[in-house]
């Protein structure tokens, strides 16, 4: 069990492309860390280099304060769990446990046999020790490469998108698992992927990426409650982030739908006049007829078109057309282009109380919780609106968590 | 279902066909072995009398017996040498970015299709001089270096094949280089490690050419070339039927070694490796 600090680490290729760029980030001892971000910001380079299959063009890498960057993968004493399992297919589900074990020196049979049956029952493998990784399920394959990582008493955990090549059901499943694995082993863990369920359930902490630089790292809550830009706005939640046209006019912001006050948070920050863009999330909505009356007057009420409704069980989707000015649209659909998705049209979504009974094509009434908003520069994609002192208290809840977790005796 | 039925039809009559042509010389040879005396002038398939008196006379002779052991060990040294070279070229070339890498598998290819002939009377006057004419190493140089190219293309084209997560996998568990090569990529690409034994193999228990011209003695001279100084009865008839006899019996060897290695020669042992 290790720290792995980074400082300032860039990863140029031969053709000048900087994969990743100037990141420095420190992940704690026992702590579960995620890299998450879109298909080419440099999360899977970053833990490439981590564990030293990628070479490090500059910056230093230090691993329980040593730096490694010129130390062959082997020397790093980490295990990796790789996206397409890798597991060794002459080789049965024992021996591909025991594999790390057999080459090291001075480890006796009886000792190799011990560990591989713990790790193994660890990971409720027993009964298929004796198979080839060819005639197992593919969440069984799963977990024998987890078990090759976890036979060694290893400085880290390195994940690379384990669980995407896995069903729904069972990568749900197999997240439990490695959290629970996680928590009691204690391991330093870090974790590449691009679902975000996974980013917001697994780790104590998130580092967000886009293009090679590092966006922000914080707890999910506060990512979530209170990101420092557009983007980790719009990649962190499902749905995203609506984003709408703001002018300011004096002390107040015009929206579609809405009028309300400048948040005093950003009231110096902005000029009369000025285009911002506005974040609110479809949970921050609610159908106007449902809301309760002591919180409908914290928000803001607004009647408008519903085109389409997406009604699943628990919850309901509506989607609200609105236009958009065209220098708005154009920052959206880049920032869409980013975030791997489409926007085809501007649009509400917004997430209403599954017993609406909201029509398609009819004018509703809704409610939104204007006091969570937040203002974007559309220009630098800056937060106008984060609240550092709400933020610091996030990151010491979460500091504490861990702190707590890892006194605990296990 | 018609179609598919009259398809196959199609398919069964056409091996059939294929079958008996690549075996009828083969039947025949063994048919002639079998012919004792004067018995293969009797214009007819099968021999009147079915007598293992060619056999006795082929392993009576130490001309056959001296070339089979010169063969059997001349072939198993070239493979061993041949394969193992092999192997480690092959990697490199499919692992490793270098200048003229491509160069190095095109020139390997033009090689096997070099004439053999061509070096065969300059090797008989160099081999005379620096005095390898005439012995194992004499004939194992040539059969290498017509071997080599054409493991290298086989292999490479096996490790190519090969996920590069395995050796990565391998190198984070700990292994060096070497051992990761040895544990995990040797022994995933045992299939092509095995094609290529085998038709270096086929190839070397083969060869007349480098056989006849680079030998003059019982010293080196491997089967194929020794058939052709084999005497019959009498200076006057031809040992047709001994020789069949001999071909029969290196010809064995082979299908021993193939009916062994089939199982060996089949794909996709790297299911289950990596999703797929």
């Amino acid at each position: 069990m290790s720290a792995i600090e980074m400082r300032n680490i860039v990863k140029e290729y031969g053709d000048g492309f900087k994969a990743v760029n100037d990141i420095s980030l420190d992940i704690a001892d026992g702590e579960f860390m995620i890299l998450v971000g879109p298909s080419g910001c440099g999360k899977s380079t970053l833990l490439r280099m981590i564990v030293g299959l990628e070479d490090i063009t500059s910056g230093d890498m230090l691993i329980g304060g040593n730096r490694v960057n010129e130390k062959a993968p082997r020397d790093r004493n980490l295990s990796m769990v790789f996206q397409n399992y890798a597991l060794y297919p002459h080789l049965t589900v024992f021996e591909n446990i025991a594999f790390p074990l057999r080459l090291m020196k001075g480890i006796t049979e009886d000792e190799i046999k011990t560990r591989v049956r713990e790790a193994a029952s660890m990971l409720e493998l027993n009964e298929h020790l004796d198979r080839k990784p060819a005639n197992l399920s593919g969440g069984q394959r799963q977990r024998v490469a987890m078990g090759r990582a976890i036979v060694r008493q290893v400085n880290a955990f390195l994940f690379d998108e384990p669980l995407s090549n896995l069903d729904a059901k069972l990568r749900g499943q197999m997240r439990t698992e490695i959290s629970r694995m996680q928590r009691r082993l204690g391991t330093t863990t870090v974790y590449v992927t691009h679902d975000q369920t996974e980013a917001m359930t697994l780790g104590d902490r998130v580092a967000v990426l886009r293009r090679g630089y590092l966006q922000q790292v914080a707890s999910p809550r506060e990512l979530y409650e209170q990101p420092v830009n557009m983007f980790v706005a719009g990649f962190i939640g499902s749905p995203p982030m609506n984003f709408l046209p703001a002018v300011v006019t004096g002390d107040r912001l015009k929206l579609p739908f809405l009028e309300v006050e400048v948040p005093a948070v950003a009231a110096g920050k902005v000029t009369d006049g000025q285009l911002l863009i506005a974040g609110i999330r479809p949970e921050h909505f609610e159908d106007a007829r449902v809301i309760d009356s002591s919180k409908r007057e914290r928000g803001k009420v607004f009647r408008a078109q519903v085109d389409v409704t997406e009604w699943l069980g628990d919850s309901q989707y509506a989607y609200i057309p609105f236009d958009a000015n065209p220098e708005v649209a154009k920052q959206l659909a880049e920032l869409a282009a980013e975030l791997d998705s489409e926007a085809l049209r501007s649009q509400l979504i917004i997430s209403i109380d599954a017993m609406s009974r909201l029509r398609e094509n009819h004018e509703g009434e809704f409610w939104a919780d204007t006091r969570r908003m937040h203002l974007f520069d559309p220009k630098t994609g800056e937060n106008l609106t984060r609240d550092e002192a709400a933020a610091a208290d996030l990151a010491s809840l979460e500091e504490e968590e861990l702190r707590e977790r890892m006194e605990q005796p296990r | 279902m018609k179609a598919s039925r009259s398809t196959q039809l199609f398919w069964i009559a056409g091996a059939i066909l294929i079958i008996l042509y690549a075996l009828i010389p083969v039947f025949w040879i063994v048919s002639l072995s079998f012919k004792a005396g004067d018995d293969i002038t009797n214009k007819q398939f099968l021999p009147t009398v079915w007598s293992w008196e060619n056999y006795k006379t082929v392993f009576s002779s130490d001309l056959f017996t001296t070339a089979l052991r010169n063969s059997v060990g001349m072939s198993i040294i070239a493979t061993t040498i041949s394969v193992i070279l092999a192997t480690l070229a092959a990697y490199a070339i499919s692992r490793l970015e270098f200048p003229g890498k491509r160069a190095v598998l095109g020139v390997a290819l033009a090689i096997t299709v070099f004439p053999v002939i061509a070096i065969a009377t300059p090797l008989f006057n160099l081999w005379r001089t620096i005095g390898l004419y005439d012995t194992w190493l004499g004939l194992i140089i040539p059969y290498l270096s017509y071997s080599l190219p054409l493991s290298v293309y086989v292999l490479s084209a096996f490790f190519r094949e090969i996920p590069w997560e395995m050796e990565q996998a391998a190198q984070v568990d700990g292994a060096t280089a070497w051992q990761a090569f040895r544990r995990v990529i040797v022994p995933l690409a045992t299939p092509g490690v095995f094609t290529a034994a085998i038709l270096t193999f086929f190839a070397v228990w083969n060869d007349f050419v480098f056989g006849i011209t680079l030998t003059s003695s019982e010293a080196a001279r491997p089967v194929p070339a020794a058939l052709a100084f084999f005497q019959g009865a009498s200076q006057f008839s031809q040992p047709t039927a001994p020789i069949a006899a001999a071909a029969v019996v290196v010809t064995i060897p082979i299908v021993i070694l193939v009916l062994l290695f089939q199982r060996k020669i089949v794909a996709g042992l790297t299911n289950g490796a990596v999703k797929g």
